[in-house]
């Protein structure tokens, strides 16, 4: 392949009456990633993903898989996807489980019969219950069996552990990491609960309100997003330039613990510039540094 | 950098067969209920062809008339279980979307044919039982003319989000347009007269091409508007 991005969207927006649902998204989801996309609801994670299987027509921009144009070869780009949807219940409820896999399968010539099975076993799945019958956590068991059993080289997961217990949760991240290990697969997954997928996640990218406010590596996340200890002299005031994401004072006042973004170096030289002693750096957990983007405000 | 493989489209042919196989399957229930009714039905017409009055049963084709209409209704059962508008399950299949509908509103023909195939079989051998000869109880045009209301109806299914709705406001502005026309006494200027006293149909020479231009015709109709309504679904272009 030429394209080194299996997912790429240049300028995407899209609204729903009068609400934006995006805002000039550019997304960049390089082949093999792990890309986690964090933000709250109505942040526009669902309707990105839509957008990508030409289910959503967007108002501006436009979305690319594998170099394939989303909205000129969406059959194509369809084929290359395998999707978990945000919503549990089925569309196709009335039919049996085993049913409901061979129609999927019968539309995807890539499909792993064996794989399928296996998948259908280490899940639980039983064949015979009606798809409308299942509990939220089995319905989502048996729409990652639909989404992975075809080997996609693309998957999009909108909310992909919602609605399951603490151990199937386990279990299914477990198969999603043996999964990765077997097939070239990239990933795309949309959450609130990052914590979750925080062992799997190698890129993240934050939404807020339709617009993609951070977009980058783990590593980079980890290093440019950090807890700082500081002393601060008495009626004094942060940098503009900073950007402060959560404070907390001392009672006193004089002893802070802020959030701050940017390479720690240059943090550290410009708070001691501007009078303050930073005492302690801290890296954050990935949740920690992305959900920061989210509560990103002015100075202090 | 890791390696693709682009995976490929289903086959057409493969999506049509799976489609006919779901829709089947989605009328497993009814099937299952219309047998039973016809079975009920066998035993009353072979207690009348036991005693020799089977043959009342098939004085006429009426029946047909209620077939043909119900081949209207046919696609609003097809489609009953499917999302048409917003981002349905069955839009996520890696088929073009207008191909997709195209070939569900196809595998729904396929048994709406089926089905009356089935049903002038059974008539025919009854009849046959009761010492009727006559074929003409079933009704070939009864075939021609279902499959032209399918059309219309599938068309109604697919390119509106309500049908019904919109099924019984037309039927509902007919009427009163009916009633007005009736009291503003019409007469020489209605639908009928003008296609059948002065249009075309009337330089036609015989019934059976009469027939054959308003089947043309209709089926032509039926898939234009079959067209235009699933290009609502159409991928976003």
């Amino acid at each position: 392949m030429s394209n080194a991005f299996a997912v790429a969207t240049h300028g995407l927006s899209m609204r729903y009456g009068r609400e934006t649902a995006l805002d000039g998204v550019g997304l960049r989801v390089p082949e093999g990633a792990v890309y986690v996309l964090v933000g709250p609801n109505g942040a526009g994670k669902s309707t990105a993903m839509k957008v990508l299987l030409n289910l959503e027509r967007p108002h501006a921009g436009r979305a690319e898989v594998f170099g394939l144009d989303a909205a000129m070869r969406g059959p194509e780009v369809r084929a290359q996807i395998g999707y978990v949807p945000e919503q549990h219940a089925h569309d196709y409820g009335w039919m049996t489980c085993g049913r409901l896999i061979q129609h999927v399968a019968a539309h995807y010539p890539a499909w792993d019969h064996a794989y399928a099975a296996h998948l259908i076993d280490v899940f639980g799945i039983r064949r015979e219950r009606r798809a409308g019958a299942l509990s939220k956590g089995e319905a989502r068991r048996l729409q990652l069996v639909l989404a992975l059993a075809h080997r996609p080289p693309l998957l999009l997961l909108d909310e992909p552990t919602d609605g399951l217990d603490p151990v199937v949760r386990n279990r299914t991240l477990a198969q999603l990491a043996e999964h990765l290990a077997d097939t070239p697969t990239t990933v795309v997954i949309a959450t609130h609960h990052v914590h979750e997928v925080e062992s799997l996640a190698d890129h993240v990218g934050v939404l807020r309100a339709g617009r993609l406010v951070a977009q980058m590596a783990r590593d980079e996340l980890r290093r440019t997003v950090r807890r700082y200890q500081v002393e601060v002299p008495d009626g004094w005031q942060s940098p503009p330039e900073l950007r402060i994401t959560s404070v907390r004072r001392s009672p006193g006042g004089r002893e802070a613990q802020w959030t701050l973004i940017g390479e720690p170096d240059e943090v550290t030289a410009r708070l001691a510039a501007a009078g303050a002693t930073v005492r302690e750096v801290t890296p954050l957990a990935l949740e920690e540094a992305a959900l920061a983007f989210l509560s990103e405000e002015g100075a202090p | 950098m890791m390696e693709v493989i682009l995976h490929p489209t289903p086959r057409w042919r493969d999506v049509v067969l799976e489609q006919v196989r779901v829709v089947g399957l989605s009328f497993r229930r009814e099937a299952l209920a219309v047998a039973v009714a016809l079975g009920i039905l066998t035993l009353m017409i072979g207690i009348d062809i036991v005693h020799g009055r089977g043959a009342t049963w098939f004085d006429s084709d009426n029946d047909w008339f209620g077939v043909v209409l119900g081949s209207f209704f046919f696609p609003f059962a097809v489609w009953r279980r499917e999302r048409r508008f917003g981002p349905a399950f069955l839009w996520t299949l890696p088929v073009d979307r207008r191909r997709l509908a195209l070939a569900k509103a196809f595998a729904g023909w396929v048994w709406l044919m089926a089905a009356l195939i089935s049903y002038g079989v059974w008539q025919l051998a009854l009849a046959a039982l009761s010492g009727v000869t006559d074929t003409r109880i079933v009704p070939l045009a009864a075939f021609t003319t279902a499959s032209v209301m399918y059309l219309f109806g599938s068309a109604l299914v697919l390119g509106l989000r309500h049908p019904l709705r919109w099924l019984l406001g037309t039927f509902g502005v007919f009427f009163v347009l009916g009633m007005l026309g009736d009291a503003l006494r019409f007469g020489p200027y209605d639908l009928n007269a003008f296609l059948i006293s002065r249009g075309f149909l009337s330089a036609a020479q015989d019934a059976a091409t009469q027939w054959t231009i308003t089947t043309l015709l209709g089926l032509g109709a039926g898939l234009a508007v079959l067209w235009a309504a699933i290009s609502r679904h159409r991928e976003n272009r």
